[in-house]
């Protein structure tokens, strides 16, 4: 009776965090494709390069958001702050299960953030090995 | 006093002294506070001013129905005692009156023409300037300012007239050797007349009833018109409808800012380079950009008439978009210690609505200041 209770719990549970998810994983695909067409070579998303971005010091952007880490603080399980003060929540899917779950979201601060800090928009790949880096957080 | 036989009058009834006493307060309060008080003490000047109100119109009540020498019918004298008055002041032989002499009747009535010019004018102020009080819904900013001016003209003036009526109470006190000021504690005056107005000697008796009705009738107006106009809505805040693009993308990086406080051109300039919005990439698409750049223009200072939006108007042109750049916003806080605007919890000059509780709004109000010389949680 009380592993059916639990099944049932699970099964109740499960498309809702799929649902939640799903945006992401359709995001990684789409990238995924895109990455293919970017770079001959590439075979699969990166965590140790999206960690290298992620602290990457840049000195190609604009002088005020020298990397990622200026706003999204030195470890991805820390919440961050804006340079006007705001507080950013951590980027770690694990602590912040909302993370890169809309698209458009996504898209538009990908190509602000890439701009900032090195100065053009990110490539697939780079777009990828982050999202990644920060899903095995 | 030199003659202990004479008889003691009393002159001033009690309601009068108490008046005198309490005036005398709260115009130093007012003034203290006026001149002095931090701005989000305002609030404490204003509550002054509207318990002045309340003593001047006891004041003109009792002027028609107090006891014989707080009748003004007991201190307007013609133009002929006045001279009479002044010219047995110059040869030494001054005449003695119970009542107010005439020089200091004519003190009497400036000063409570002037108190209440004050008053108005400071009214006018705070609802055309400040956006509060009774005639918020009505007056515009700038007939706002005019009136600041006068109010502070005119407390200057009230600070001149109330030395020359002390100067006037220490001489009057000096010549008749009779002190003015005790009179005014307990009353009492020595009768030695020799020429008094009209209706000094046959005592007259304050009708308490007239009075109070009278004071109760103008207590319901006044207390119900207060309430009535200060809920209306202030003349120039127009309701900002809500924009949800403008809600959730201005708001990403700082606090939401209200489109009051820049003119249209600095909005339009800010939203053209927002790919390099203060060293910072924020730019969006253009449906958003535009639609974001319409509500700005639309609720821009100029269309907007509170005490931040008529001032922020003129920006600093080297950064025309930064309101913590213009010459208002530096004047304002320029008393505020550079290390405040850095540490928690204000963090940047930008961030309005640490200090400001009514800064999304666009307000401003000096009450709703949170800031005191520390921050405060
Ligand atoms: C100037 C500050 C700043 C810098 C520098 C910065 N970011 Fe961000 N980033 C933000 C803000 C603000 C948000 C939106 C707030 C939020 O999502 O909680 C954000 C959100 C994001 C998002 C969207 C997250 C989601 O949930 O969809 C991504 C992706 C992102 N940043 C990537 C980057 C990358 C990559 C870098 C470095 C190249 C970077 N950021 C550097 C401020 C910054
Ligand atoms: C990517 C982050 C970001 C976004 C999005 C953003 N801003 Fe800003 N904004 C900033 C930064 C950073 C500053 C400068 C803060 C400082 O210097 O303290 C700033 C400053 C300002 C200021 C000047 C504040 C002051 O101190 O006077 C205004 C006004 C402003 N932003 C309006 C807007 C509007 C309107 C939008 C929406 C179109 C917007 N911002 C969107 C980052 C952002
Ligand atoms: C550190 C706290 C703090 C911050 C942050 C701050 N202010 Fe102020 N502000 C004050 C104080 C305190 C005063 C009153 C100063 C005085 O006149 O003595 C004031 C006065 C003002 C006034 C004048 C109000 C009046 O009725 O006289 C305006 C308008 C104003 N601030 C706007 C702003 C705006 C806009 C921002 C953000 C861009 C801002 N302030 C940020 C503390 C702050």
């Amino acid at each position: 009776m009380r592993n059916i209770i639990i099944i049932l719990i699970f099964l109740l549970l499960f498309p809702l965090t799929a649902s939640i998810s799903a945006p992401r994983d359709d995001y990684l695909g789409q990238l995924e494709k895109m990455a293919k067409q970017f770079d001959d070579s590439f075979s699969g998303f990166s965590v140790e390069r999206g960690k290298e971005l992620y602290f990457r010091k840049s000195t190609t952007g604009k002088a005020e958001t020298p990397s990622c880490t200026t706003c999204h603080s030195d470890s991805p399980l820390k919440a961050g702050q804006t340079r006007a003060g705001k507080p950013i929540d951590p980027m770690a899917v694990s602590k912040t299960p909302s993370r890169f779950t809309d698209i458009e979201k996504i898209e538009k601060w990908f190509r602000r953030n890439c701009k900032s800090v090195l100065g053009r928009e990110c490539t697939p790949i780079e777009k990828g090995d982050f999202i990644t880096f920060l899903m095995s957080q | 006093m030199k003659n202990k036989n004479i008889k003691q009058i009393k002159v001033w009834d009690l309601p009068i002294r108490i008046f005198h006493w309490a005036l005398l307060v709260l115009i130093l309060a007012a003034l203290l506070s006026g001149f002095f008080a931090p701005e989000w003490w305002l609030n404490y000047h204003i509550w002054i001013g509207y318990v002045i109100i309340g003593l001047v119109i006891f004041r003109l009540i009792w002027g028609f129905f107090g006891s014989s020498y707080s009748r003004f019918v007991s201190f307007i004298f013609s133009p002929k005692i006045l001279l009479e008055h002044i010219k047995g002041i110059n040869s030494n032989q001054p005449i003695y009156f119970l009542g107010h002499n005439p020089l200091g009747a004519l003190m009497v009535f400036a000063l409570l023409f002037v108190i209440s010019a004050i008053i108005i004018s400071g009214l006018i102020n705070l609802g055309g300037i400040e956006n509060q009080g009774p005639f918020a819904f009505l007056i515009d900013y700038a007939t706002g300012f005019i009136a600041g001016k006068w109010h502070i003209f005119l407390a200057y003036l009230l600070i001149i007239m109330i030395f020359l009526h002390i100067l006037g109470v220490i001489f009057e006190s000096k010549i008749s050797r009779i002190s003015l000021v005790r009179a005014m504690i307990n009353g009492k005056k020595p009768n030695l007349a020799n020429l008094d107005n009209k209706i000094a000697i046959g005592l007259i008796k304050p009708q308490i009833l007239p009075t109070i009705s009278i004071m109760a009738i103008f207590a319901i107006i006044f207390i119900g018109g207060y309430f009535l106009l200060s809920r209306q809505a202030p003349s120039g805040f127009i309701l900002m409808e809500v924009n949800e693009d403008f809600q959730s993308e201005c708001a990403d990086c700082h606090e939401l800012y209200s489109p009051s406080l820049l003119p249209a051109s600095s909005w339009e300039k800010m939203m053209n380079e927002l790919d390099n919005h203060f060293g910072e990439d924020a730019s969006l698409d253009i449906e958003t950009t535009k639609n974001i750049a319409a509500y700005l223009r639309k609720y821009s200072a100029e269309n907007w008439d509170s005490e931040a939006s008529n001032n922020f108007m003129i920006v600093d042109n080297k950064a025309p978009y930064k309101i913590s750049e213009t010459p208002f916003w530096k004047e304002r806080h320029k008393n505020i210690d550079e290390n405040l605007f850095k540490t928690k919890p204000v963090k940047g000059k930008g961030n309005c609505s640490a200090c400001h509780a009514d800064a999304e709004l666009g307000y401003f109000h000096d009450k709703n200041i949170k800031f005191r010389n520390k921050p405060v949680k």
